[in-house]
Parts: structure tokens; sequence; C-alpha cells
């Protein structure tokens, strides 16, 4: 909302208040301002004459001046166009500041230069509120014969002098989408008189009338029209057209501009029909027209069904509520008109202009809906200005279809309710003495202030709630002393699966892991390559774009493309991972996607790294399970068959618990890899529901021996299909309980190692809980251990 | 006699020379059996046996004083040779270390963790709900009908008719209500994604991140809201920081206040980063509307709450000093290692 401080100072008392003061106090009472914007800024301006004006001998375009300003003759250098002896202009004299810098004394191409001839554009008048053909628009400001040479009182005078503000309303106060609205709050919040002018009932006048008015639409539940069948046309009055302008709106003529005015005054948007046009004076709004419009604008609009479109004979006369046609408007010789003021439903207004893409005043305070009985005022409004105005005479009766929703009600709120919400101590006469700021009647009976509410603020005050908010927000409120709620004591604690989240992001930072945040929404491109999608993907009915068109049912994508990113930007040994939820049709499911490239860990200074690989990732994982409760032996490994377009066939597996997929990891597949332009990359996705819903093994401390363990290694030769853990299982098997562990610590195939076979290294540990173990307690299971591997996997002791 | 004194003098003096060579042979040279003290003994013979004891005590005495001697000398050599193996070990303590590899929390995480950690603190817990969510819980139940104006306010991701991506986490809020309608008081936080059909610019990302909270029982007053977000702030950011409350509008409640906090930056003295006013608009907040309280089957006579909601990422950017929203979501490592604590 658009407020010029000029225009408000004719309604409220400003003097003694600087414009930060007022901005602050609305501030603080719930009026963001956005902007403010100085209209006409400028000092040591004083009205000066061309008496010299000559072209300067070093350029095309410059003209070298004498101005006089009365006290002396200026030397001046002006490069505009109109530029012209005895033109009265305005001079900004040396020292003079401008919303563009200070004016200086200077020498131009070799001529002394005194001073600026201004335009208007120079002193801070934005382009919008100059007319078509002000001299301003390409040249300097040319002043009429008002001004006297000397003269200082410039821009005041021009009416380019004020301030405006840029207010921005909450969606509970569309009222304040109108001048008298805002200032009766500003009113309130300065807590000074508001002088509106009076304008009830000036439409209660004219003859019977025969004009026909209907809706056939619900959405158009009341409207006025008023007949006038005289009126003059010609310019507003300069304070008309002067508020206009500061609102951003064209000066056209007086009809035109008395129903723009009106809106701005009184929220209510106004239409005026050309009479000429109507000449069997009827009205028939409809909402099911369908075909092209021309509207006041020139362009053709398509009308759909459940557009409001006002017709007249069954022919559409204007685009409901948003503009005017082009058929029926208001033209240089109209000499009578219809005057429009109706209420249409804001959602309907809203769709229309949002599919039309024809966002004007009119439909943007529709749209935020209207006070009820703001029709009336503003036709009484619109009488009274096109009498003052317009010489307007011959009015007809004002016609109605439908009436007003609104009868006078009162809210009753308590004082103890109100400090009990609050949590202040107000007193009855600072709760009465808001409500009679805002100009409501209000009364006291008891513990209770009773207020009646007034139709302008039928839309946002309802229940004693409201009531309250405006005490608070109208009195000062920074002394609120802080209390912290008495309540019974509750206990605050993390979930399960919260708790998880933390110990994944603790393990994974802790190896050298950045936490990524990748968006929600994805490509179809992605959705098709999901991995292990959730389900069905979940499409946006408008997305914003086609890179933005479902939620994504995997993580995979987001990571290899922060990795892409990543690698772009010349980062190496990236490290990644996202817990998040991913969505598929009636399904979330909560991920954890963990990716690596380069090496896990590198330092130069101890020459050493660790290569990322299949058994670097699968560690990785496995100690998450293991640290969230989950260790292996629950999870169990196996081969994987699931997905082997985006995994290597030979480098990856699935995780398995419960019976349920917990997991899959690996290597990426190099062709997939390469259609990324990645190399090798190690990526693993972690079902977390699986976890989360499964019970974690319970902490039990470890029974350390008090007899020493012996540990011997081997190495074998087996085909090179044996898994470690089928040697592992028959190492069990055969030594029985006295193996407390075997581990293989090394693979080698290659040279001197026979085609079909590897050599595998393993260190066997043996522990007995009752004594200590003696070699020859030792030798003949070891023995059996490794013949039971010979024989089982075709094997040679090395 | 004199030979005794002459001994000691002798050897003291070569003992306070030697160097650890040295030291052992004069060892060998005095206490070995063979020693020059040992020596001595022979001349026991030749005394009278009133002599005897006198003269024992002095040569013990002698051994005593030699070997003390040898074995303080023993100590400061290896000391002087320690000192200088140490020495020739010097490490230059400005050279690179090895690091262990540290990954990093995303900001966002630190951000909802720590107001997760504040709140367990003060009894709440962290409550969930679907992105993927029906509106009645993002608007109506909020008590934003079809056809509010407040819609408006905020350009929605629609799936279907009665689906959309959530808006706003107030769509937790309102599932709580409805959960635990039976099980007050209710005491809650709900972090979590959100999205608005907003073109992603510096200052504007069509995902983000919510945190709400939420207190309704008996009693729950203005001022309680206020203190507990007064806590919450100076945890956050300073422990001087003051808040004050701003009247606003959300349709979930009334009174509705925008809250501001002292900036972090300047005190309150006005800076760049304020605008100049000393204030910075941090969350939304107000008293949970009465129409809410009863569409989730609470009695709005008997029980009142408080809600607020603050963005994460905008207490990411002002805690951080991150300008352009955009780096949240870019996962550049190089910001990312940024926040490694």
């Amino acid at each position: 909302m658009i407020v010029s401080l000029k225009w408000l100072s004719s309604f409220i008392d400003l003097s003694g208040l600087s414009t930060e003061d007022i901005i602050d106090q609305m501030v603080r009472c719930g009026f963001e301002v956005e902007s403010v914007e100085k209209i006409g800024e400028g000092t040591n301006l004083i009205v000066g004459e061309v008496l010299e004006c000559k072209d300067h001998p070093n350029s095309d375009h410059l003209h070298v001046t004498k101005t006089d300003i009365g006290s002396e003759v200026l030397n001046i250098v002006c490069g505009a166009p109109n530029c012209r002896k005895g033109l009265k202009v305005i001079v900004a004299q040396v020292g003079a500041k401008l919303p563009g810098g200070e004016i200086k004394a200077g020498v131009i191409r070799g001529e002394a230069s005194n001073g600026m001839l201004c335009s208007l554009k120079e002193l801070g008048v934005p382009e919008n509120l100059l007319s078509d053909d002000s001299p301003s628009q390409n040249g300097i400001e040319e002043l009429d014969d008002r001004f006297n040479v000397g003269d200082t009182d410039i821009l005041n005078k021009l009416g380019y002098e004020d301030t405006i503000l840029d207010v921005s309303i909450y969606a509970n106060r569309p009222d304040c989408l109108s001048m008298f609205a805002m200032a009766k709050e500003i009113g309130a919040i300065l807590n000074r008189k508001v002088d509106l002018p009076e304008f009830d009932g000036k439409a209660n006048i004219g003859e019977k009338s025969s004009f026909r008015l209907s809706s056939e639409s619900k959405n158009c539940p009341h409207f006025l029209a008023k007949v006038v069948r005289n009126v003059t046309i010609k310019e507003s009055p300069d304070w008309m057209k002067e508020h206009l302008r500061a609102n951003g709106i064209k000066c056209i003529n007086n009809l035109v501009d008395i129903s723009n005015y009106v809106m701005l005054e009184t929220g209510q948007p106004l239409h005026f029909y050309d009479l000429r046009t109507n000449p069997n004076l009827n009205i028939t709004v409809k909402d099911d027209y369908e075909g092209k419009y021309t509207a006041l604008d020139g362009i053709e609009y398509s009308i759909e069904k459940g557009d409001l479109m006002i017709t007249s004979d069954d022919m559409p006369i204007g685009i409901a509520g948003i503009m005017g046609g082009d058929n029926t408007k208001i033209l240089d010789d109209t000499t009578g008109l219809i005057i429009e003021a109706a209420l249409f439903d804001h959602a309907q207004i809203r769709r229309t202009s949002n599919r039309l893409g024809l966002q004007t005043e009119a439909a943007a305070r529709y749209a935020k809906g209207l006070e009820p009985l703001s029709q009336n005022k503003a036709v009484d409004r619109a009488v009274d200005l096109l009498i003052q105005c317009a010489d307007a005479n011959g009015f007809e009766e004002t016609v109605e279809y439908g009436k007003p929703d609104y009868e006078p009600y009162e809210i009753s709120e308590s004082l103890s309710h109100l400090n009990t919400l609050i949590g202040k101590e107000y007193t009855m006469d600072e709760a009465v003495d808001v409500m009679h700021r805002l100009g409501f009647d209000c009364r006291v009976e008891g513990d209770m202030f009773i207020t009646s509410i007034p139709s302008y603020r039928a839309m946002d005050l309802k229940i004693p709630e409201d009531i309250d908010e405006e005490i608070v927000r109208l009195t000062d409120f920074d002394d609120l002393t802080s209390t912290l709620p008495l309540m019974p004591q509750t206990v605050g604690k993390l979930s399960t699966a919260q708790k998880n989240r933390r110990v994944i992001r603790n393990l994974l930072t802790s190896h050298g892991f950045n936490e990524t945040s990748n968006y929600t929404l994805v490509s179809d491109d992605y959705i098709k390559d999901a991995l292990l999608p959730a389900g069905e993907a979940v499409a946006m009915v408008s997305p914003l774009s086609d890179a933005r068109k479902y939620c994504r049912t995997s993580l995979m994508n987001s990571l290899l493309e922060a990795l892409g990113y990543n690698l772009d930007h010349g980062n190496s040994n990236v490290k990644l991972f996202e817990i998040s939820k991913v969505y598929a049709k009636d399904i979330e499911e909560e991920r954890l996607g963990v990716l690596m490239e380069g090496n896990l860990m590198e330092s130069k200074v101890k020459h050493l790294s660790i290569v990322s690989d299949f058994y670097v990732i699968k560690g990785i994982i496995t100690e998450i399970l293991s640290k969230m409760g989950y260790e292996m032996g629950r999870v169990a490994v196996k081969e994987n068959s699931l997905d082997t377009v985006h995994f290597h066939p030979y480098q990856s597996a699935v995780l398995m618990m419960d019976n349920k997929l917990l997991g899959i990891f690996g290597k990426i597949h190099p062709v997939y890899a390469k259609s990324k332009k990645l190399d090798d990359v190690y990526y693993a996705e972690v079902m977390l529901d699986v976890v989360n819903n499964a019970k974690a093994s319970k902490v039990k401390a470890p029974v350390i021996s008090k007899y020493p363990s012996v540990s011997r290694d081997v190495s074998v030769l087996v085909r090179d299909d044996v898994k470690a853990s089928d040697l592992i299982n028959a190492i069990k098997k055969a030594g029985g309980n006295l193996v407390k562990s075997s581990k293989v610590f090394d693979v080698y195939q290659g040279e001197h190692i026979e085609e079909g076979y590897k050599s595998v290294s393993l260190n066997i540990v043996y522990e007995n809980k009752e004594k200590t173990l003696k070699t020859e307690d030792v030798n003949p299971v070891h023995e059996a251990v490794v013949n039971a591997i010979m024989n089982k996997f075709d094997g040679r002791q090395r | 006699m004199l030979d005794l004194e002459k001994i000691k003098e002798e050897a003291l003096t070569a003992i306070a020379g030697a160097d650890s060579k040295v030291l052992e042979e004069l060892r060998i040279e005095y206490l070995s059996k063979k020693g020059k003290i040992q020596g001595l003994m022979a001349q026991m013979r030749e005394l009278s046996p009133e002599e005897k004891p006198l003269f024992g005590q002095k040569v013990n005495d002698l051994k005593n004083a030699v070997s003390a001697a040898l074995e303080e000398k023993k100590e400061s050599l290896e000391a002087t040779l320690l000192n200088a193996k140490m020495e020739s070990e010097k490490v230059d303590i400005s050279l690179d270390a090895y690091t262990p590899e540290i990954g990093s929390l995303h900001p966002l995480t630190l951000v909802q963790q720590e107001l997760e950690d504040i709140f367990i603190g003060m009894g709440y817990n962290v409550a969930e709900g679907p992105e993927v969510e029906l509106d009645v819980y993002n608007f109506t139940k909020a008590n934003t009908p079809e056809g509010h104006p407040a819609r408006d306010m905020q350009d929605t991701f629609y799936v279907d008719a009665n689906t959309l991506l959530r808006s706003q986490t107030t769509a937790i809020q309102m599932r709580e209500l409805e959960k635990n309608a039976d099980k007050l008081p209710i005491k809650v936080i709900c972090p979590g994604k959100v999205y608005r059909r907003d073109d992603d610019d510096a200052t504007h990302s069509h995902q983000f991140n919510q945190c709400e909270g939420l207190v309704v029982g008996e009693n729950i007053t203005v001022a309680d809201l206020k203190g507990t977000l007064e806590l919450m702030i100076r945890e956050m950011f300073s422990k001087d920081a003051k808040i004050r409350f701003r009247p606003s509008y959300f349709p979930f409640t009334e009174p509705s206040f925008e809250v501001d906090m002292t900036c972090h930056i300047c005190g309150g003295k006005g800076c760049p980063t304020c605008k100049g006013t000393g204030w910075i608009e941090i969350l939304g907040s107000g008293m949970v509307h009465p129409n809410v309280l009863d569409m989730a089957n609470i009695d709005s006579k008997k029980y009142t709450g408080f809600a607020f909601g603050v963005g994460l990422e905008r207490v990411a950017m002002l805690k951080y000093g991150i300008t352009d929203i955009r780096d949240l979501y870019a996962n550049d490592v190089r910001f990312l290692n940024g926040f490694k604590r």
C-alpha cells in the first residue's frame, strides 16, 4: 500500500513528527514499511531565467547560458535540448545537494559552469510521476508564470515534494488498502485526531431509475449501479492529480481520475461506463461467458467459464473486478455515465487475474477482500466528487442488487482474560483507551469491556483474542516481563531414529565425510535413473521447472550431482553423505547415502594414504551399523543381484537384516560412472527405517580371559572362487571352541601362483578360558584346522 | 692415615673431570676387588686391635664417598648425554602436522541440533511429520480454510487436490495437537524441510527448513512465549541479546508477533547487517488461535498455548555470515569444511 505523507497530512496533523518517527511507530504497531522514497529533493534551488543561450564552442550538444537568479547572473553550461533563451528554469546553485550528488563550480570543456539547470528527474521525481508531455521527460523543467526569478519554494509549489511509504499490509487487514482506513489506523497509532471528508449519504439523490440490475453468479452477492445523465469532462484538480501521481496512477481526465481516486480513498474499486454504450439500461453479472474479450488496455483476453463478466443485453461490457471493457469505456466526449460498485468473490477474482496475467489495483483489492459496506461508501464519495469536479447532475437513484453482508456486532472481552493470556497487568482504562483511539464504541460492565466493531474491521475482529491483539499492538509492549511456562514436568528426548542420525553423523564426520543437503525435487531423468526407488514417484501439479518436477525416490543421483560439482571445482578425495527422507506414492522412507572418491585418508607428511575401495565402503557401513547396535551377524552381506546397472557386478553387495533389504553398497559400475564423467566412485545407500524399527543389541561387557591366547599365522593356496567367509566357517568348524578369532589378512594372486588359485594368509587366535594353552594343546587343533582347509578347498600349504 | 685423605682427594678430582669411559676405569681403579681401596684393607693387619675399627670405619667412609661421587657423576653424565640427544631431536613446531581426516556436519544440521539440544533441555520433544502432506494439516487445521487470503501468501506445490509439499512445519504442529489432544500438556519442537514455489536466488530457495515450537497447557501466556524465545536467542546468538515483539499476522495465532533480536554483529548499535536499526527480524510467533485448538478437540476455554517458527537457513546465514542461500545447497566441500565444529 502506497502512503503519501503529503496526502496523509491532509487528514492528520503530522507536525513535530519526522518521517523516521512515523515509520518507527508504524513498524512497532504491525505495519512494516518496505521502502521510503523521497520525491522531489534538493537544497539551494532557485528560479532563474535564461538570458542568453549559445552553443558550446567545443561540443555539438552543450549550451552555454547566462542565467539570472535575481541576485546575480550565473554562467551555466547545460546539455538539455530544450534549453533556450527566455526560459524560466530551476537552478541548483553551487553547493546544492541533489539525489545524484552535490553541485560544484567547474569548467566544462573550457567554459565555466557555476550551477546546474535541472530536470525534475534530477530532483528525484520518478519518471512515472511525470506527465507524458512534461519537458522534464527529455530535458530541463520549464516553469510557468506562477514562478518568479529568485523564488525558492519550487518543488512544493509544483506538487512534487512528498515522501512515499510502501507499507506492507498483512492478509487480515485488507481494509488498510484504502487511504481513509490507513489514515484512521495511523491516527490510532500516533494517537492523533483524524479528519476525513464527510460524504455519508451523498448518493441518496436522484430520480426514479428504470435501470435493471441482476447477478447470475453467487460470486457477485452485492452490486450498486447509478446513472448520471450529465457530466463535464475536463482535467482533474491539481490536488487529485497530485495524489493519484503519488500512487503511481496516470491521470487521464476527471471522470477516470475520480473512479481511481475513490478506489484509493475507500478501497472499493469503482467502474464508470459511458452511458451511451448502455442504451437499454441494464447490467447482468454472469460467470458462464466463454470467448475473447478486449479490455480497455486494448488487449484481447480469453475468458473462460467461471470468470465473472459484466454484461448488458447479453453482451460483455467488462471483466468484473479486474478491468473495464474497451467497448464501454469513458471517451473524450463522454457526457453521461453509469457508476458501478460491486462485491465480487475474492478467490474468483484472484484466479481470473492470475490466469489472465492481469494484475490491476482493482483486482489486488478484490483478491484481498473488501470491507462489507465499501460499495455504499464508494458510491457516496463518487457522487460527491462528480458534483465537485465534473459538474454532475441528472442523477437517477442508486439501484441495488443484493445486500451488504454486515450486521453491527459487539465483542465482549474481560480484563482478566486479557491479562491471563498476555501475562501482563493492563488496567481497564488502558484497554478502553485503545478501543477509543481506534474509533470504536466501547462500554465497561464490571470486568468486561464490550466493543462495537465497525464494518471496516469486520474482516479481522471476530473473537476476544482479536481485541487483545489490538491492545497489545497499540500499547508499549517492550516492558512485558519474560517468564517460562509453569506446567507439569515433561521429559524431552530424541527418538531412536533421531539418535541414530546423530550416531551416523558423528561416525562419518570423524572419518572425514562432509554432510550435504540436497533438493528433494528432481527431474524426470533422476526418477528414471533412481537406485532402488522407493516406489512410483510423486509429481508436482505445476512444477517450477523440468528439473524440479518429482520428489526423489532415492538419494544416489543427488550425491553424484554433488560429487560432479566438487570435481568440476577442483576438489579431490570427495567424501559426502546425506540423511534424508525419500518419497513415493503413499510411501515415506528415510535413507542414508554415502559416497566416496579418491582416498579415504591421505597424509603427505606421513607418506601414506588409504585408497577408497570396496572394502573401505564396506567397513564404513558395517561400522555405522554396529555403532547403532546392529553388528555383523545380525546383518548379512549377500551377493548383489538387485542392481548391476549402477553397481559393478563383482564389487558390490547387498545388506539384509531380518529378511529385509537394509542397503546396497560397492563400486559404481564403470559404464555408469563413465556416463556421468566419473572414475572410481564407491557408494552405499542404507534404508534407515529398517534399523530404526528393529531392536538394537544391548551393550554387554566382554569377558577377558585370564589366560593368554596363542596366535598362529597360516598361508594356504586355495581355488580362487573360495570366499574368506568359507574359510573362516571351515576353521570354526574344525577348531571348535578353542578358536577365538580368525581373520584373513592377505590375499595374493599373480606371479608364482598357479592359474585358478590364490594365496590366502590367515591369522587364527586360539584361547581357552579355563587354562593357559600349551603348544601341545594348540598343535593338534591347528593341524586339524589346516587339514580341513586343504581337504575342503583343494588347498596347499605354502 | 695420610694415604686415606690423599686417595680420597685424588679420586674425587679424577671423578669430577672424567667422561663416561674414564669413569668406568676409575670405578675399577678404586672400587674393584683389586682396587686401591680394597688394597688399603691390607694395611689393617699392621694395625693394633684398637686402631683397627677406626681405620676400618675410615676406609668404609672413603669407599662410600668415592662410590657416591661415581654415581653422582654417572647420573650427571647421562643427563648431559640425554639432553644432547633430545636437542638433536628438536622438531619444527611450525611445520605442518599430520591432521586426522575430520569431516563436517551441514550448517543446517548444526543449527537444528543446537535448537534440539536447547529445547530438549527444557523438556520438549522433537516431532516430525511427512513432507508430502495433506492440505488439511498444512492449511485447514491451521485456521487457513480454502479461499483464505493467507493461502496466497505462500505459493504451494500441489501433488493433487488434497495433497501438497508442506509449505510450513505448522503441519507437524497440527498433527501433534491432534495426536496429543487428550495427553496435554504438549511441548514439542517441529524441525523439517518445507517447500514453496519461489525461484531460487540469493535470498530465496524453493526448499528450506523451519523449526517450529508449540506449547499447549493451562495458563500459558505471551510472557511465557517471550521468556522461552529470549532463552533460545541468547543460547543461539549472544547471552546479552534482547528481543522485542512486533504485532504481525499468522492465521493460526492470535495475537501474532514478529520477533526481532538485537543485532548480534553490532550489539544493537546499528551496522550494515541490521541496516542500521540495531534489530534483526528472526522469527514469527503468537498465541495458538482458539479455532486451531477447537479443531484439534482441545478446549480453548481451558487451555492456551504459544507457537513460534524460525527459518534454519536464516539462522545459519546470520550466525555464520552466509550471504547466498544457494551456498547451503551447492555442497561444495570447500564451503562445508568451514563447519568442522
